[in-house]
């Protein structure tokens, strides 16, 4: 059943549903799903060794390197992910599961079973139709399906982890990286293969540039966040119906096909016309929604989850725990990193420090807080351990001449993030610009 | 642990460890089990146009033929996640002229394709032709161009799926076997 916060009548009281402080990760070996998980994990780690060990020893610099830059490529990626739930982390493991089961599992089953619908489209619809829209029908129902399996298999180990809908978009997101990198290995050994010219890296880093930067933003990490929304919104949501909590998943399934459909469809595969506007046009046209969509079920989801384990401290009413600025703060990802600077601007690098460190100090207390049913006052050992951490690092703050770890009053009014955001996406229009353009002059 | 609990996650994981096999070989064997429809190709020599001829790749599908006369047409097959195109028409001029021409039209039509440099290729037959690849956020692509009197041979193969390197072997088979008037 789902806790509800102190903050009752809030929109986001049934947001969360805390992980049980009895919860151990090592109770996960007793349940069935999680040997089950392993095996399969495993084979589908044996058979994607397999596949790779054919261009491995064809195009050994080519294989190679297709892999070393796609996994630096995930790495932004990751550290994003992770970041998007501050005051909740998930266990690295678990995040390592998702990611693998994306990688591994979801991209080797999906080999065969793409290849097999896509056949049976064409005998029973016919050869032309499943060339045209083959990749739009089939591959948005084998993959995403595919992938929210991952989703159910990491519910099924831990269901006591996911406790928000943000957590199931960060596993989901995590699921649809792997996938995604791998994925974008094969096609760069497809390159490679198709370009018939030996073990050159030029294929590969075409690739890498197309792949990754032209359809990177808005590919299956992307689906897949929304489809893990729509399933861990299934699984928290337990004050409503079942009929209202299968639609909720109904729709973050859809969605995730909806997005995958259009993307892969033939509709403006090669842009609005002639020339690299056109194309560049095309690809905003079929990207943005879909990135504007997620980044918008992210802010709510963020948001939901922050209020309601600020509410906790909230509800402490001690400003010694956190002031009323920082309760404040705490729930806005752009005003902490805002105050982590200003407090660098005021005394260094060790301001920067000791402000991350009250923060990751006051989102333990609330976590804390959030799964202790009767709070600080019955004199439990780990909420007063997580109360007095807050307190020795406020006291190391105000060391500094740091007495709040607010952010800066004197701030742009437009948020910074906003600013880099609106400049990284100007940058990523040019780069992919300057891509087609001198692509088309090759 | 509740016993129950113990049972229904075993369902739980059974059901998605079903779902997978049911993808990885439920869905091939309903693929064989389907009967090949009269699209298939038989592992014949096919006459394109102009007395170019090819033998299908094996297990490929005819998407789509044209004829628009006795000297030009062109065929599409299907092979799993790969498209082939060959194309004859009419020309008069060298193997470069028409390399570039097929560069340009890709280049153009396609927009954001890169090609690599061109290799020579010889077909089985004797045929002399040009080859070169491109690639794209959705797909990878190969094309070639032969000449044999008075006619281009134009070859276009795409994928859109991670695992084209099966079909690309079939393809290349196939493309070894383009000859004219035998």
């Amino acid at each position: 059943m789902t806790t509800s916060a102190p903050a009752g009548g809030r929109p986001w009281r049934f947001s969360v549903r805390p992980t049980p402080r009895a919860t151990r990760a090592l109770s996960s070996l007793q349940l069935p799903a999680f040997w089950i998980l392993a095996g399969i994990l495993f084979f589908s780690g044996m058979r994607l060794l397999d596949l790779l060990s054919s261009p491995f020893a064809r195009f050994p610099a080519a294989t190679t390197t297709a892999i070393i830059l796609f996994a630096l490529y995930a790495v932004p990626f990751w550290l994003f992910i992770a970041s998007m739930d501050f005051l909740e982390r998930e266990p690295p493991l678990l995040m390592a599961t998702a990611f693998a089961w994306g990688a591994l599992v979801a991209t080797t089953t999906a080999m065969p079973g793409n290849r097999a619908m896509l056949a049976l489209l064409a005998k029973t619809v016919s050869p032309d139709y499943a060339v045209a829209w083959g990749p739009a029908v089939v591959s948005p129902i084998i993959e995403e399906l595919l992938k929210a399996l991952g989703l159910v298999m990491i519910v099924l180990v831990a269901r006591k982890q996911i406790n928000s809908v943000l957590d199931g978009m960060v596993y989901g997101a995590l699921i649809g990286l792997g996938f995604q990198v791998v994925e974008n290995v094969f096609y760069a050994l497809n390159a490679v293969e198709m370009a018939n010219s030996g073990d050159k890296v030029g294929p590969v880093v075409a690739t890498f540039f197309l792949r990754g930067f032209l359809a990177g933003l808005w590919s299956h990490t992307l689906f897949s966040a929304v489809a893990g929304a729509g399933i861990a919104w299934f699984i928290v949501r337990t004050e409503k119906s079942l009929l209202i909590r299968s639609l909720g998943l109904a729709v973050g399934l859809f969605l995730a096909w909806a997005v995958h459909f259009i993307w892969n469809s033939p509709l403006l595969a090669d842009g609005l016309g002639r020339g690299g506007w056109g194309v560049l046009t095309g690809l905003l046209l079929k990207g943005i929604p879909a990135l504007a969509m997620v980044m918008a079920l992210l802010w709510v989801a963020r948001h939901r989850e922050a209020n309601y384990y600020i509410s906790y401290l909230v509800q402490l009413r001690d400003p010694k725990v956190a002031t009323e600025r920082e309760l404040h703060t705490l729930g806005h990802g752009h005003l902490r990193a805002d105050a982590r600077r200003y407090a660098k601007d005021r005394a260094g690098k060790p301001g920067k420090k000791a402000v991350r460190g009250l923060q990751m100090a006051q989102a333990h207390l609330a976590v804390e807080l959030s799964r202790a049913p009767f709070g600080l006052t019955a004199g439990d050992a780990v909420l007063l351990h997580a109360r007095d951490d807050v307190l020795i690092r406020r006291s190391r703050m105000l060391k500094l001449g740091l007495t709040e770890a607010i952010a800066s009053p004197l701030r742009p009014a437009v948020p910074r993030v906003v600013v880099l955001g609106i400049g990284a996406a100007l940058f990523l229009c040019g780069l992919i610009w300057f891509g087609i353009s001198s692509m088309n002059a090759a | 642990m509740v016993v129950h609990r113990w049972w229904r996650n075993l369902a739980g994981a059974l059901s998605v460890l079903g779902a997978l096999l049911i993808v990885v070989f439920g869905l091939p064997a309903l693929d064989r089990a389907v009967p090949v429809n009269p699209d298939a190709a038989a592992a014949q020599r096919r006459e394109v146009a102009g007395g170019v001829t090819v033998v299908p790749p094996s297990g490929a599908l005819i998407a789509k033929t044209s004829r628009s006369g006795p000297r030009e047409g062109s065929i599409l097959f299907l092979i799993g996640p790969a498209r082939f195109v060959m194309a004859v028409a009419p020309f008069k001029g060298d193997l470069p002229t028409a390399y570039s021409g097929l560069k340009t039209k890709i280049q153009s039509m396609r927009g954001y394709q890169v090609t690599a440099d061109e290799a020579r290729i010889v077909t089985k037959s004797g045929l002399h032709g040009l080859t070169a690849s491109f690639t794209a956020p959705g797909r990878t692509g190969r094309f070639a161009v032969f000449l044999a009197p008075g006619l281009a041979i134009e070859v276009t193969v795409t994928g859109s799926e991670a695992d084209l390197a099966q079909a690309l072997l079939r393809i290349d088979e196939s493309i070894a076997t383009i000859a004219y008037g035998n």
